[in-house]
């Protein structure tokens, strides 16, 4: 479980500039921008993952004009004709053909007879947008429990720590397994909302939630260091309003912080709705995410590979597109990452 | 590998199972009526005088542990498979594969009915005493059936449905059943109903109505499972790992006609939860027997094919599978629909997502049930894929009826391949012309969800494995007196005049004489297919596989009844 | 010191109330997921349920049951719903798997991270720097389950080299234990060393350029001695703290998914299979045992920082 890797207490991820804010200014920004653009590995993968998101947003593209078939539609009982091989999509034992590297079924078939590599792209959309949403989630519930907490201290403080305990002490996967489980059957209404069992955005919610007290625990301690700055001082002494203050003070100090973050929360979010699928609480059936596509597949990890294989190395490369693009961002933002020898 | 243990729970197979090779003459026409074709078929052995060699060891693996060995509350196969071996009831099935006939038991005599079928009177065998050599009474006979109905046994509501008093026992309003009377000194036993049920001695052939001592607690005792009388005892269960059966030679000596009494000295169970190891044993010869119940790992099915051909074969299970269609809402309240569905859905392709354990089917009632039409299907031939017109055809008549763009939400539970049959199924839907979209809930609450009537579901998944060998009982989920606001198991509201009027004539007719009345109940169940009440569209096929060192031959797996541990010989 | 030690795990006890509450509230709230439906059986008339639901308790009012769960819980009477045995015997069935994949996980997880970091951190910035880097970083974004099962399919499977998935105890027989855990050592190790040898690599990088460094340098000491005695030592504190952490969380759930793909039957499986069954006695069970870990573990690494550093009182 990569559940783990935000722990604040990993010097990795240790809130950057606690103890030297980084002022609103473009000065740190264009010399981080600088560094960023000197770090050839981190560049690479950046555009890796961009051309990840690009093919997945082209899924329709591929569906339509190279493989000739939808996400959901099955060919179980049809042949296929490759050079003259005739080849059954999924054979009377229920063994799905593997890659034929032709247009049709390029990455070969899953047991409903769907196409691995169609799905792959579409499961891709899913992935990526339950992470991004799960990261929009955790970010904005995070910064909000970590200014307030650490700026009003006392007993708005003492709530949202307990809370945070209580999240951060519920074993993540099972606490993810068990909203999932419950919401995917019921679908939540909340005033007007109504989420479907099946919508992305209960996956999202789950995982966002199980993650706000991996960054609002860091945020919060970044915060009361702030909070005694002259220039905190000073604005409350001009008769500025708290959220003034909260948001337009505090708010540019974390945002480097943010932004390393939201790189390694969304790696994070991708990892952890895969386990969620894997466990059956993420996305829902017949829809795919790389997830539940990995975990539909080890059952027949024998004889057709590909099912486990194609998911996996597409989750892999993505999610490491994304740590080793956020570790360079990290790096550039914090000016102490500078190599030093012996 | 999400839900690799899932017990089956299904409401198995009362059916004492044991060995056909002790029975002489006793003929149930054994050759069995259908087989899937996957790979030989089971034949009868019934025959002479045990030709079995006897003693020895064995060991099966079981891919999940009995939900319990107490035989008042065990429920799944696994469950009923050891305690069919170890209490005896009054009554109980042939043990011979094919159809199963009733025998009696530890009672002298199938039961006396009387005219208007209300009162059921039995007499139990003298001498007869428990493994542990405490004499049994015919007032253990009351307590087991108390003691199943204060444990809640699943299939329960067979007793409190019908038998007098017993729901008011289940209530707490009296302190035992009104309608059993016993009388220990001559054995009789006069069980009273409250309504006529022709099924009825069925119920007496559950395990869970075997006889135990009337000092056994009433609660339920799965670690140390209760004395009881049977051709084994259970022993040194430890919970979710392993149990063992043992031979208890002293049941040899009541001699009683057509229940054998074992042939193994010792059978050891072990639970592995993983199928492919689990094949894998029994393929290398380090175990000795595959729980017909599991599922055969697809990458081991050639495997075994070719390097076991001797030691593997598949047999149907009197289980159907079938989809349900609302009657009461659009668009399934129009026949037409249901019939257009039903002419386009490719029964091959389900056959493919079970990797071949399933036999492409139309009818509801399954092979091994008295009542299972022999007719070809209205749709075709239901073993190759719909024609191309066909399914043209299903189209247009959606178009024609003014469906085509109905919403429909399909229900499915996450269990595979339930769940892939299911995308399969939405996908026809869409091909169709209808939107369908799908909606899978948890194994744990699917059939709860889907009998509830708040939710009134459109369509989607369902089965149904015999209770006891007879067609009343799978009628039960087509029978408008089913319908109930929870726990319904009529899933589409079926409520349809004809199979009323014919349930209410056959199933007055007690079941010693389903012979006479399976042409009825053919016609019936053929009706329901014509009118596409529901989609049946095939039976459990499961493997029957075992190492070298057992013999084939002996091995009797009658239907739902499971497989006859009993019948177990080494070579 | 020690009042802050109280006030510390009194809050812990309370973090594990809510846990126990909530973990109550969200299987209560599924829909259809009444447990009577499902043990009255599929035949079962509204009569049956209701029988069930007196003999189970679960007519009573959610806080009665709460109560009543909790009361068995703490003497571990608990019994599970599916079947009839104590949540405690099976909870200490799975702990020999459970233990033996999160030890020698660790064990491997830390060797092979030290080494790692500390060789990136001696060359940084050269290609071996780099490589190990990437490779530590794959390790970070390869989830265990995948990882698993493709070392099942090629080592396994394919090549017969190692059983495929089950337990067995070292009492049994130690290397046929070594050959079963093995794979799962590596699967749910590999995500650990990525994490730890990244932040020893940092640490030690970090700790090079301090005035102690350089003035052991000064005064002459071998690069050895100032590596193991000085380096190492100062770099090892943030990993011992974060190792605490990590173990409790491995222990207390975080396995899951290779008890799964390894089919070991610990207790992560256990809980994963009755989450499936909606088996609310070992969920409480479980999700509590993972908790207390956590909780346990945080609470020690704050009293020990607190210990350490007075300040940190000011924040509790």
């Amino acid at each position: 479980m990569a559940v783990d890797l935000t722990r604040a207490e990993d010097p990795l991820l240790a809130p950057v500039g606690a103890d030297e804010p980084v002022s609103a200014g473009t000065g740190p920004y264009r010399l981080a921008f600088q560094r960023l653009r000197r770090n050839r590995t981190a560049l690479v993968f950046g555009v890796l993952f961009l051309l990840i998101v690009v093919a997945c947003l082209l899924a329709p593209v591929y569906a339509n004009d190279i493989a000739h078939t939808g996400p959901n539609t099955n060919h179980i009982t049809e042949v296929l004709h490759l050079g003259g091989r005739k080849v059954d999509v999924v054979d009377p034992t229920g063994i799905p053909t593997g890659p034929t590297w032709h247009s049709h079924f390029l990455l070969g078939a899953d047991p409903n007879g769907r196409d691995v590599a169609v799905r792959l792209l579409y499961g891709g959309r899913n992935s990526l947008e339950i992470g991004v949403l799960a990261t929009i989630i955790t970010m904005v519930l995070a910064t909000v429990a970590g200014l307030v907490a650490g700026y009003f201290r006392g007993w708005p403080d003492g709530i949202i720590s307990r809370l945070m305990d209580l999240i951060w002490a519920y074993p993540a996967v099972l606490l993810g397994v068990a909203l999932g489980v419950n919401l995917a059957l019921g679908g939540i209404s909340v005033g007007p909302i109504h989420l479907h069992g099946s919508s992305n955005w209960i996956p999202a919610l789950v995982i966002g939630v199980v993650f706000v007290p991996y960054v609002a625990r860091p945020l919060r301690g970044q915060v009361l260091g702030l909070r005694e700055r002259e220039y905190v001082d000073a604005a409350r002494t001009l008769g500025a309003g708290h959220l003034r203050i909260m948001v337009g003070e505090l708010l540019p100090n974390l945002a480097s912080t943010l932004v390393v973050f939201v790189a390694l929360q969304l790696a994070q979010s991708i990892v952890l709705e895969a386990a969620l699928s894997f466990l059956g609480a993420g996305v829902q059936p017949p829809n795919a995410s790389w997830g539940t596509m990995i975990s539909s597949g080890v059952q027949l990890i024998t004889v057709a590979p590909h099912l486990v294989l194609a998911p996996g190395m597409m989750l892999i490369a993505a999610v490491l597109s994304v740590n080793v693009f956020g570790e360079g961002l990290r790096a550039a933002l914090d000016p102490r990452a500078a190599v030093r020898h012996v | 590998m999400p839900s690799p243990t899932a017990a089956r729970s299904i409401t198995a197979a009362a059916a004492a199972v044991a060995l056909a090779a002790t029975m002489a003459a006793c003929g149930s026409s054994g050759t069995k009526t259908s087989s899937s074709g996957t790979g030989g078929t089971t034949t009868s052995t019934s025959g002479g005088t045990s030709t079995a060699k006897q003693g020895g060891t064995a060991s099966l693996l079981q891919g999940s542990f009995p939900d319990s060995l107490d035989p008042q509350y065990g429920y799944t196969t696994q469950a009923v498979e050891a305690d069919a071996i170890s209490y005896e009831p009054l009554l109980t099935y042939s043990h011979t594969n094919g159809t199963p006939k009733l025998i009696p038991d530890l009672a002298t005599a199938l039961p006396q009915v009387s005219a208007d079928g209300l009162t059921y009177t039995l007499n139990l065998r003298s001498g007869l005493t428990y493994n542990d050599g405490t004499p049994v009474k015919a007032s253990d006979f009351a307590y087991a059936i108390e003691r199943m109905i204060k444990l809640n046994w699943g299939g329960d509501s067979f007793i409190t449905n019908y038998v007098a008093g017993a729901s008011d026992y289940a209530g707490g309003k009296a302190t035992s059943i009104s309608g059993i009377t016993t009388d220990d000194a001559s054995g009789a036993i006069t069980i009273k109903l409250s309504q006529a049920y022709g099924a009825f001695p069925n119920v007496l052939a559950f395990p869970a109505a075997a006889l135990v001592p009337s000092s056994t607690p009433m609660t339920v005792e799965s670690n140390t499972p209760p004395v009881g009388i049977g051709p084994y005892t259970i022993k040194n269960v430890v919970p979710n790992v392993s149990y063992s059966l043992v031979k208890n030679p002293g049941f040899a000596k009541f001699n009683i006609p057509g229940v054998p009494t074992g042939n193994l000295d010792q059978i050891n169970v072990t639970i592995e939860s993983n199928n492919q190891t689990e094949a894998q044993q029994v393929l290398s010869n380090q175990s000795d027997v595959f729980d017909p119940f599991d599922t055969l790992p697809p990458a081991l099915v050639s495997q075994v094919k070719s390097q076991a051909a001797d030691r593997f074969k598949t047999t149907t299970v009197p289980q159907s599978y079938y989809v349900f269609f609302n009657t009461k809402t659009a668009p399934f309240n129009n026949e037409v629909a249901r019939q257009a569905v039903d002419l386009a859905f490719d029964r091959t392709a389900t056959a493919r997502l079970a990797s071949g354990f399933l036999q492409p089917a139309c009818y509801f009632l399954p092979p091994g049930i008295p009542g299972h039409p022999t007719a070809s299907c209205p749709e075709g031939d239901v073993t190759q894929s719909p024609s191309a017109a066909n399914v043209a055809k299903a189209k247009s008549m959606i178009q024609s009826a003014g469906l085509a763009g109905t919403a429909v939400t399909v229900w499915s539970e996450t269990k595979s391949p339930r769940q892939e049959w299911m995308q399969y199924y939405t996908q026809l839907l869409n091909d169709l012309g209808f939107k369908a979209t799908l909606k899978v809930i948890a194994n744990a609450t699917y059939f709860q969800t889907i009998g509830n009537a708040s939710t009134n579901p459109q369509t989607g998944f369902a089965d149904w494995d015999e209770d006891f060998p007879d067609p009343s009982d799978f009628y039960l989920l087509l029978d408008a007196r089913s319908i109930q606001p929870v726990n319904n198991e009529n899933f589409g509201n079926v409520d349809d005049p004809h199979i009323q009027s014919e349930l209410l004539k056959l199933e007055a007719i007690p079941s010693t004489q389903l012979s006479t009345t399976a042409p009825e109940w053919a016609s019936l169940d053929q009706y329901v297919t014509q009118h596409a009440f529901i989609l049946t569209f095939g039976y459990q096929t499961t493997p029957l596989f075992t190492s070298d060192r057992i013999d084939q031959k002996s091995i009797v797996f009658s239907g739902s009844q499971g497989l006859d541990l009993s019948s177990l010989a080494l070579k | 010191m020690l009042r802050f030690a109280i006030r510390r795990f009194a809050a812990a006890v309370g973090v594990l109330v809510a846990i126990s509450i909530l973990t109550f509230l969200i299987f209560e709230a599924i829909p259809n997921g009444n447990p009577a439906l499902r043990l009255a059986g599929r035949t079962a008339s509204p009569a049956d349920i209701a029988a069930v639901e007196r003999t189970y308790g679960f007519d009573k009012p959610i806080w009665v049951q709460y109560a009543r769960t909790m009361k068995e819980v703490f003497t571990g009477s608990i019994q599970s719903y599916t079947q009839h045995v104590t949540v405690m015997s099976q909870i200490k069935r799975g702990l020999p798997a459970t233990v033996s994949l999160a030890v020698g996980a660790a064990v491997i997880w830390l060797l092979v991270s030290v080494v790692l970091g500390l060789v990136a951190a001696l060359r940084a910035g050269r290609a071996l720097d780099t490589t190990i880097t990437v490779v530590g970083f794959t390790g970070i974004s390869a989830p265990s389950f995948v990882v698993g099962a493709v070392l099942l399919y090629l080592l396994a499977f394919k090549t017969h080299l190692f059983p495929n998935g089950g337990y067995v105890g070292p009492s049994t027989s130690i290397p046929s234990w070594l050959h079963h855990m093995l794979l799962p050592w590596i699967s749910l190790a590999v995500l650990y060393i990525g994490i730890y040898s990244q932040v020893l690599r940092s640490t030690v990088v970090d700790t090079l350029s301090e005035d102690f460094v350089r003035t052991a340098r000064a005064k002459g000491l071998s690069r050895r001695r100032i590596l193991t005695g000085h380096v190492l030592r100062t770099s090892l504190i943030p990993l011992v703290s974060l190792f605490g952490l990590d173990f409790a969380g491995v222990v207390g759930g975080g396995a899951i998914l290779v008890e799964d793909v390894f089919n070991l039957n610990g207790v992560g499986q256990y809980i994963a299979q009755s989450i499936s069954s909606l088996d609310v006695p070992p969920i409480l069970v479980g999700v509590l045992f993972g908790a207390i870990f956590v909780v346990l573990f945080s609470a020690l690494v704050d009293v020990v920082y607190a210990a350490l550093d007075p300040r940190i009182r000011l924040q509790a």
